[in-house]
């Protein structure tokens, strides 16, 4: 693959915290990544829709409402309804270390709760990429 | 949800041609027969004139006449890193309700408002059933004036409060509009800078088409109506005559373009780095003068 990383960085549920969103957006540009951030209040429709028009390899979604235990299903979910489950889910926000295991099993790929470091956060999605 | 299996291929498609992958060549030759039949619009202006936000409302307006709607947003590459943050899809909410195809384009180092393939994704487009594709170039200056080569009809968005009336006399980028929208219009100065716009279409050669100047806020979708009706005049007038000759001559400048380019990289891996190094060395070393050097490994 020769192609440019690109990574759809979304902030679905109802807070309006996006500045951890902003952080990692800034920081896969830095890494040379093309970083399509679709801002605040995303359905899980709109996500995948916006994914595969993208055509990313990774949606980044931040979570801190605790409404994850319905999006990630959901968003998974539609990935495989569309045919797109090699799109690789990536978490942050504020997700409880016990269901981690829980939700790994389900499918996402990555989670990373507050205090990640940015440049881990490059390195996964670089070594998830085969780049 | 559209159905995906298409806009999957389509947008498989649009990343084959951005990375310049061999594959896009081959898809397009075998499907070149089936594009052309999109009509291309594009939207330029100085950053944060409110572009993204103009393409929303035009494009749902579109949808709702009945156009098949693709949007490629353009937004400019680090110079550092080669990454870059797209976030014109932020404004384009309505847009993506009703199934408009948006696509993030980043400039991957091109200058010149677009990309350097720009006009083959306006092609994948087409082959996903578009008839009308909006392209909103980066933030542009006063000279990226690239759209023209592409779009069929250019709208020039700009907003109150950058400049005096000198900047509406300038040649480039307001040279180019077949349509002039003052956007923002319900901040002080919009009037005037309409005013200031009109004069200065009004100041030179009449043309076939005067491009009118109209007031829109996006951000409330006030005037948008007026704004399409001004797209759909020019597409008439276009198309009842001018249209032919004016997509002729850019496929032609665009032929002239990537030949210039293909002919060049050939031609600089006949003369091959070595002669290059010699060719300094020996301008560095007062042996030979520039020009000389040129002519000698031109021939």
């Amino acid at each position: 693959m020769g192609g440019k990383i690109r990574v759809l960085i979304a902030k679905p549920g109802l807070d309006g915290h996006d500045r951890g969103a902003k952080v990692i957006a800034r920081a896969l540009r830095d890494a040379g990544m093309e970083v399509i951030y679709t801002g605040l209040r995303q359905s899980p429709e709109d996500i995948v829709s916006a994914a595969i028009q993208e055509d990313v390899q990774f949606i980044g979604l931040s979570i801190l409402s605790g409404a994850h235990g319905h999006i990630f299903p959901r968003v998974l979910e539609l990935l495989k309804e569309q045919g797109a489950s090699d799109i690789k889910l990536i978490a942050g926000g504020i997700i409880p270390d016990d269901e981690i295991p829980k939700w790994k099993e389900m499918g996402v790929t990555g989670i990373f709760g507050p205090g990640s470091s940015t440049v881990d956060i490059v390195d996964f999605i670089r070594a998830q990429s085969g780049a | 949800m559209l159905d995906s299996q298409p806009q999957r291929a389509a947008a498989r498609l649009l990343s084959w041609i951005e990375d310049e992958d061999p594959r896009a060549v081959a898809a397009l030759q075998a499907t070149w027969s089936r594009t052309g039949n999109g009509y291309v619009i594009g939207v330029t202006g100085p950053p944060g004139a409110g572009k993204s936000t103009l393409v929303d409302c035009l494009a749902v307006h579109a949808a709702a006449q009945g156009h098949t709607v693709g949007v490629l947003a353009v937004d400019p590459t680090s110079p550092f890193s080669g990454g870059a943050v797209l976030g014109d899809r932020l404004r384009m909410n309505g847009a993506q309700q009703q199934g408009v195809f948006i696509r993030s384009v980043a400039t991957r180092g091109h200058l010149g408002g677009l990309t350097a393939t720009t006009r083959y994704l306006v092609n994948a487009l087409e082959l996903l059933g578009c008839d009308l594709v909006f392209v909103e170039t980066v933030g542009a200056g006063q000279g990226d004036v690239e759209v023209v080569q592409l779009a069929d009809t250019t709208v020039v968005v700009e907003v109150p409060g950058l400049g005096d009336e000198v900047q509406a006399q300038k040649a480039g980028i307001l040279e180019i509009g077949d349509l002039l929208l003052v956007n923002k219009s319900d901040r002080p100065g919009a009037d005037r800078l309409a005013q200031e716009l009109l004069s200065a279409v009004e100041l030179g050669e009449p043309r076939d088409w005067q491009p009118p100047v109209l007031q829109v806020t996006a951000i409330e979708g006030t005037g948008i109506d007026a704004a399409w009706d001004a797209i759909v005049d020019h597409r008439a007038h276009m198309e009842a005559g001018p249209l032919a000759d004016d997509r002729l001559a850019r496929q032609m400048h665009e032929l002239e373009q990537q030949l210039q380019q293909q002919l060049f990289r050939d031609r600089m891996v006949t003369i091959g780095d070595k002669a290059l190094r010699s060719a300094a060395e020996r301008v560095l070393a007062r042996r030979s003068d520039p020009f000389s050097a040129i002519n000698r490994l031109a021939n």
